[in-house]
């Protein structure tokens, strides 16, 4: 078996024993499903915890379905990419730091396949969340609310997928740069929140951007989708990825020395 | 002939000299003891041999292309491993034939004394089977030249034999550098003594060549009786010490020689009754050369 082969399974082993295999996608499907339940039955939530006066009337309308999945989707966007950030915080730092790399570091290790199996791996596992959580939550939209174009909900998963890749290679280049897992943490969510507020108040002056990328998602339920916008800023996305993959891998080869002996 | 050769390494953080030109060469299948008071730069000259630490100025060349087998002080695994999926994926990373993997790794491990914890996950060892297991893990590729940094420093006397009697045995097929502040290791195996202090390597050479440097001998005098040790001691002929029917008497280039000393005792009739030779211990060269400014 090849590194690659080698380190992979390692990684396997490492996330199916830690349950990282089973709880974030188990978080992720919660989310999905919390979503349209919770909005399918609010005015009973609202009812009986809602502490309204006596003779309130509250109408809501009901959300299109489409709404319900941008939504599920707003929902990864906080506490989801939150969940990503702090499970593969210390991928590479925390490997440093612990000392555990050591004895990696001190054989003819190609870095290419240390990051890589780590960045597969991560991405598996970050995918099948999202898609899981999707499924789940259509499921239920689909029974509360009504169905969604079968294609557009695929456009949709694909475009967000893309922006996951993202997420997941500036949160291992982060790790494989600093010191620790905790500033690994702190500027991933700086980067990834950061710039996600400054694309909210100032994104109309560029429409192509990575950072587009969960808007473009849940555009594909409606009709206002500007392909060329759309198809540069997934080409810039994937250009960013390779990018932070090979600072990555060559960030983790010479931060090899800082590694705890 | 020389397996590895290490000329001028020096290794400077921000300017302060971790390790200061240092150079030496280890001799095929033999055993090199790297001594020195803690901070001296031992872990970080094996640091650098191993290609963990890159070197500021000087080179190391090897004689060989097959890996290296290292042990940190410390050995860190990953918890959710058992012993034997850790020591296969060391093989596998360090280029073993993949047929061979599983039972090379099997061996190594039962060679060590892990054979029944093949299967028991890193992270319920004791500091023994950690021990054990980082040197399953250094040996597994039968690399040429092993790199142990305070392999025993950790464990009990019974663990502490055991390893060091694993060490001896593998000195047949590789050779060996290993840090050390267990003097008593070091005596017991050892080609050649490398001292470091501050970075730099103030002794270098075998363990009797070393000891003949420092040696300070003493001879002691063992008479029938404590009257006559005192009647001895009272003609004052070299300072010297008593205790009870036994004078030690220091041995020196100021002193008595050895001829004097006999020649003393045979006009005498003094009723000595042995006379034993003892020379520095490396506890009191190592006390020595980490003194000395």
């Amino acid at each position: 078996m090849n590194q690659f082969g080698v380190l992979l399974k390692k990684e396997w082993r490492e996330n199916l024993r830690n349950y990282k295999l089973f709880w974030i996608p188990a978080v992720f499907i919660l989310l999905g499903i919390m979503e349209p339940v919770s909005n399918y039955f609010l005015p009973q939530i609202l009812d009986s915890v809602g502490n309204l006066p006596e003779g309130t009337v509250l109408e809501f309308p009901e959300p299109e379905p489409e709404q319900v999945m941008a939504a599920i989707m707003g929902q990864y966007q906080l506490l989801g990419l939150l969940i990503f950030v702090l499970a593969y915080m210390g991928t590479i730092a925390g490997e440093r730091k612990s000392g555990t790399a050591t004895l990696l570091y001190a054989r003819p290790l190609s870095f290419s396949a240390y990051f890589m199996s780590k960045w597969v791996m991560a991405t598996i596992i970050a995918l099948l969340s999202v898609w899981l959580g999707f499924l789940a939550g259509y499921y239920y939209t689909y029974l509360l609310f009504g169905s969604i174009d079968f294609m557009n909900l695929m456009r949709f998963g694909l475009t967000y997928s893309f922006w996951i890749l993202l997420v997941i290679s500036i949160i291992l280049a982060a790790s494989a740069l600093m010191p620790n897992a905790g500033l690994a943490a702190a500027v991933s969510l700086g980067i990834i929140f950061i710039s996600q507020l400054v694309d909210g108040l100032l994104g109309t002056y560029w429409p192509i951007s990575p950072l587009k990328l969960p808007a473009y998602a849940a555009s594909w339920f409606e009709n206002g989708l500007d392909m060329s916008d759309f198809w540069w800023s997934v080409s810039l996305t994937f250009m960013l990825i390779v990018l932070l993959v090979v600072i990555g891998i060559l960030i983790s080869a010479k931060k090899a020395a800082s590694t705890k002996v | 002939m020389s397996l590895l050769e290490v000329k001028e390494l020096t290794k400077s953080y921000n300017g302060i000299l971790a390790v200061d030109h240092v150079s030496f060469t280890l001799e095929e299948r033999t055993a090199t003891a790297l001594i020195g008071p803690n901070g001296s730069g031992k872990t970080t000259t094996i640091s650098m041999i191993a290609g963990l630490l890159k070197e500021s100025e000087g080179s190391i060349h090897r004689e060989f292309n097959s890996g290296i087998g290292f042990l940190p002080q410390y050995p860190q695994f990953f918890p959710w491993l058992s012993a034997l999926e850790f020591t296969e994926m060391a093989a596998q990373i360090s280029g073993v034939d993949a047929k061979k993997v599983r039972q090379q790794s099997i061996r190594t491990l039962e060679f060590v004394g892990l054979g029944s914890a093949v299967n028991k996950k890193t992270g319920t060892f004791s500091g023994g089977m950690r021990q054990r297991l980082g040197l399953a893990q250094a040996i597994v590729h039968q690399p040429k030249l092993l790199l142990l940094d305070e392999p025993v420093s950790a464990l009990d006397p019974t663990g502490r034999r055991e390893i060091m009697d694993l060490l001896k045995s593998l000195q047949q097929d590789a050779t060996i550098l290993y840090s050390t502040h267990i003097l008593n290791d070091a005596e017991e195996m050892t080609d050649q003594l490398l001292f470091l202090k501050e970075g730099k390597l103030v002794e270098q050479g075998s363990l009797s060549e070393v000891k003949s440097r420092y040696a300070e001998p003493l001879i002691r005098l063992r008479f029938d009786t404590e009257q006559a040790a005192a009647l001895f001691e009272s003609r004052k002929f070299w300072p010297m010490q008593r205790d009870r029917n036994v004078i030690a008497l220091p041995i020196s280039d100021e002193g008595p020689s050895m001829q004097q000393v006999m020649a003393v005792l045979a006009k005498e009739e003094s009723g000595i009754a042995g006379i034993d030779k003892q020379s520095a211990s490396l506890e009191e060269i190592f006390l020595k050369v980490a003194g000395k400014k």
